[in-house]
């Protein structure tokens, strides 16, 4: 037999039972104010453990077993340290590096000249800048292998429109009449993603410098009028030490996300002529998904991670350090 | 009024068993069962898709519906790789390129079907209406034994696309007999005589500058020999190398296991057609320079009118005369491919097999192989590959259709087809293929990208290969 107790309310009374008050007992428990913080907070931290962290652990098990993931009947077998051994001495994966960092360095520098120099285009005013703004912005908004499809296309020596018009604009300076063939060598097929990913992600660094223009005070250049500063004393003297730390930023960070770059390359060149503008993501992929070397994937993986975070290390010291820069009185 | 509802209730169900009866025969309790596949996206699986909603019906009276996941070509590997080891178990029946079948069977994802076919006669005839190339090189693993996993979805080979209007001109038949003193190829029997050396010199007497006299007219843009499939992504440069070799008696692999790969891979022949498959790219647009040349990239190239002939597989060859998407759909004839000329004259034509034959995964229940065999049945039954062969753009490799004298007028291409489908081999029909395949089509797009001589480039692969089947003990 069960027994109710009357459960009071302003305007009816309704029979509880003593499991409906053990539940309500428990939810008001859990849903205390000091508990419902971390009541909100555990869905999102179980799913960053499924999603993230059980894989970040699992791979780094993995990078110390030579294991086939297409071969579910058999077990990894134990091989220490034998695939970062192999990564480490194999100039294949040095290669990768290489054209990852090639790519990096010429995609970061095209990124902060063209971004800066589009930064102090947009801090003026001037008719339809803010729908040229917008369209400037465009790029960055956009998938990252559709912008490899788009100069895919772009590059194609037939129908493409940067082949074709310089094929055009050869042709009318010379009178010689040849296709332009863009994506045939190593250095030109470089250059081609560099050039790709530089349209992408100048926009990004150019909103950066753009926040740090802004916050210029004016009353700085007006006294640098009245005491007939010119342009590059003005420039290096109150500009700059205002967008610096901003550029040092997006140098970090453009650096980061470029060295991971996979997207570009592999759908615009699929990493060649040949091997040459393979980069690390590219050959890593190749080694998880074409190889199917799992335990070394996750090796390379971890390898890769490591210089992310060594990268990441340096971005939290330059936003350190710019927050101490700015707690600093100024003289 | 109860007994009422009650008799008219009655003769419902009884007429309702009168015409189930008279049909397809109806279980107490007809299952609802999805089979999913893998399949790449072209003209081939869209029209099965098509096909199968408009006139399937399960034998079994069970509501079975096929869901193909379409994948994109250049793709199609690694997201079915990447399904199976993950352990999704998402698939039912995969439609998988041949030399795929040692890998995923050796994994433990594909069926073996021979129990299931023993103690079905149906599947028995289908068996034997096969082509013998196809129960080798689709059907089989090991390669040419009796263990079947798969039955042909759509056997493809390598066909040749020519424009009528510039082989068939009376001005470019008369230019080329004076140059090169022999006639132009124009008509189907006219093309089984060409040799590679031949197609060269198409491709030279083809290829003209923007405003230069082409067939009746003048070219409005640069314009093109020929061209065939030089792309390094998947296996776009390796399909269209290999036919050369063999063509010329050389042979990418000792299939046997009792000779090393060097010394076959990068022997005097074998370096001699990949050299002369890299010779005949300079009659291709530029972009084969880019080694991004693949099959749809040529498709693409030839339906824009930019090349007079090109090499292609029939699967690519429904859009070419689809006058909606192509500008020589009306002007378009197919041939056999070129081959290497015999000391006896005769035309050596080899060539990979190409399509998919479609397999069963091995986590089913018994219930749902069932009916995935139901549909690999209707789908290799006369009156659905006949229809395939004349509306699909598809080929058959059954020999009931194959057979049939009519087959080679039942599309442009069915002829060409048929004469060609003996003349298939396969690629490595081992676990270790796509290694092989991605380390050849590595080296293969540095030769064609000028960075090494096509000896360099098999002499590489000869010694990947050594060292691939060395370490999984398939040679000494």
């Amino acid at each position: 037999m069960t027994t109710t107790a009357p459960f009071q309310t302003s305007d009816t009374t309704i029979a509880v039972t003593p499991a409906e008050r053990s539940a309500r007992g428990f939810l008001g428990w859990l849903m205390a104010p000091e508990r419902r913080g971390a009541l909100l907070i555990t869905p999102a931290i179980v799913t960053l453990v499924v999603v993230n962290i059980f894989p970040l652990l699992w791979s780094y098990g993995l990078s110390f077993f030579s294991y086939n993931a297409k071969y579910i009947t058999k077990p990894p077998r134990w091989n220490g340290l034998g695939n970062y051994i192999d990564l480490f001495t194999d100039p294949e994966v040095w290669g990768r590096f290489q054209n990852t960092a090639v790519i990096v360095v010429g995609s970061v520098f095209l990124q902060l000249v063209i971004g800066f120099l589009l930064a102090l285009l947009f801090a003026k005013e001037f008719p339809l800048r803010r729908y040229l703004l917008m369209l400037v912005l465009a790029p960055m908004m956009l998938s990252l292998s559709a912008v490899g499809v788009f100069f895919r296309l772009f590059y194609e020596p037939t129908f493409g429109f940067i082949p074709r018009s310089v094929q055009a604009i050869h042709f009318w300076l010379t009178g010689v009449d040849e296709p332009v063939v863009i994506l045939d060598t190593p250095v030109k097929a470089t250059l081609a993603i560099v050039f790709a990913d530089a349209w992408m992600w100048s926009p990004f660094v150019m909103l950066l410098v753009l926040a740090g223009l802004v916050s210029v005070p004016k009353y700085l250049y007006e006294a640098a009028e009245i005491d007939r500063a010119s342009a590059w004393r003005r420039f290096s003297t109150i500009t700059f030490p205002y967008i610096r730390s901003l550029l040092l930023l997006a140098l970090l960070f453009r650096t980061i996300e470029t060295f991971k770059i996979f997207d570009v390359p592999y759908v615009l060149t699929e990493g060649g002529p040949g091997t040459s503008t393979e980069t690390v993501s590219v050959y890593l992929f190749r080694v998880a998904f074409n190889y199917f070397r799992t335990g070394s994937a996750s090796a390379l993986g971890y390898i890769v991670l490591f210089g992310v975070i060594v990268l990441t290390s340096l971005y939290l010291y330059a936003i350190q350090a710019r927050g101490s820069a700015a707690a600093e009185p100024s003289d | 009024m109860q007994g009422l509802k009650f008799s008219i209730a009655a003769a419902a169900i009884a007429a309702g068993a009168l015409i189930g009866g008279a049909g397809v025969p109806t279980p107490a309790l007809a299952k609802d069962i999805i089979i999913n596949m893998a399949a790449p996206d072209w003209l081939p699986t869209r029209f099965m898709q098509e096909e199968f909603n408009r006139s399937y019906k399960a034998k079994s009276g069970n509501n079975v519906k096929l869901v193909i996941d379409f994948i994109p070509w250049p793709s199609f590997y690694q997201r079915v790789a990447a399904s199976l080891s993950s352990g999704e178990k998402k698939y039912q029946m995969i439609v998988t390129d041949s030399q795929w079948m040692g890998d995923f069977v050796e994994g433990g994802h594909y069926l073996k079907l021979n129990k299931y076919i023993d103690a079905d006669p149906e599947l028995q005839a289908v068996i034997a209406d096969m082509h013998q190339v196809l129960k080798d090189t689709s059907s089989s693993y090991p390669y040419k034994s009796t263990n079947y996993y798969g039955f042909p979805q759509f056997p493809d080979n390598l066909v040749t696309f020519y424009r009528t209007d510039l082989f068939c001109n009376k001005k470019e038949q008369a230019a080329f007999k004076a140059k090169y003193k022999k006639a132009l190829p124009c008509y189907y029997h006219e093309w089984q005589d060409v040799d590679w050396n031949e197609w060269g010199q198409i491709g030279e007497f083809f290829t003209r500058k923007k405003g230069s006299p082409l067939g009746d007219g003048t070219a409005d843009d640069d314009f093109y020999g020929v061209a065939y499939q030089a792309g390094k992504g998947y296996d776009f440069s390796s399909m269209q190398v290999n036919s050369m070799v063999w063509d010329y008696g050389g042979d990418i692999w000792d299939e046997t296991g009792t000779k090393p790969a060097t010394g076959v891979v990068n022997s005097p022949i074998a370096v001699k057609a990949m050299e002369q498959y890299l010779d005949l790219l300079k009659w291709a647009p530029p972009v084969a320079k880019t080694g991004q040349m693949d099959i749809f990239v040529v498709q693409d190239l030839y339906m824009q009118g930019k090349v007079a002939a090109v090499v292609d597989w029939v699967g690519v060859a429904g859009p070419v005369i689809d006058k909606k998407v192509s500008r020589v759909a009306d002007k378009s004839a197919f041939a056999q491919a070129p081959g290497a000329r015999k000391s006896d004259g005769s035309i050596s034509r080899f060539a990979n097999i190409g399509g998919q034959p479609f397999v069963l995964t091995t986590w089913n229940s018994e219930e749902v192989v069932h009916e995935a065999l139901d549909i690999c049945k209707w789908w290799l039954s006369t009156p659905v590959q006949t229809k395939f062969v004349k509306e699909g753009g598809g080929e058959s490799g059954m020999l009931s259709v194959l057979n049939d004298p009519a087959y080679g007028t039942w599309s442009p291409f069915s002829r060409a087809f048929a004469d060609n489908i003996q003349w298939q081999k396969d690629i490595w029909h081992i676990p270790e293929f796509f290694p092989l395949l991605t380390e050849q089509q590595e080296q293969f797009d540095k030769a064609i990208t000028g960075q090494i001589s096509a000896k360099q480039a098999l002499d590489t692969a000869a010694a990947f290969q050594d060292k691939t089947l060395k370490e999984a003990g398939r040679i000494q």
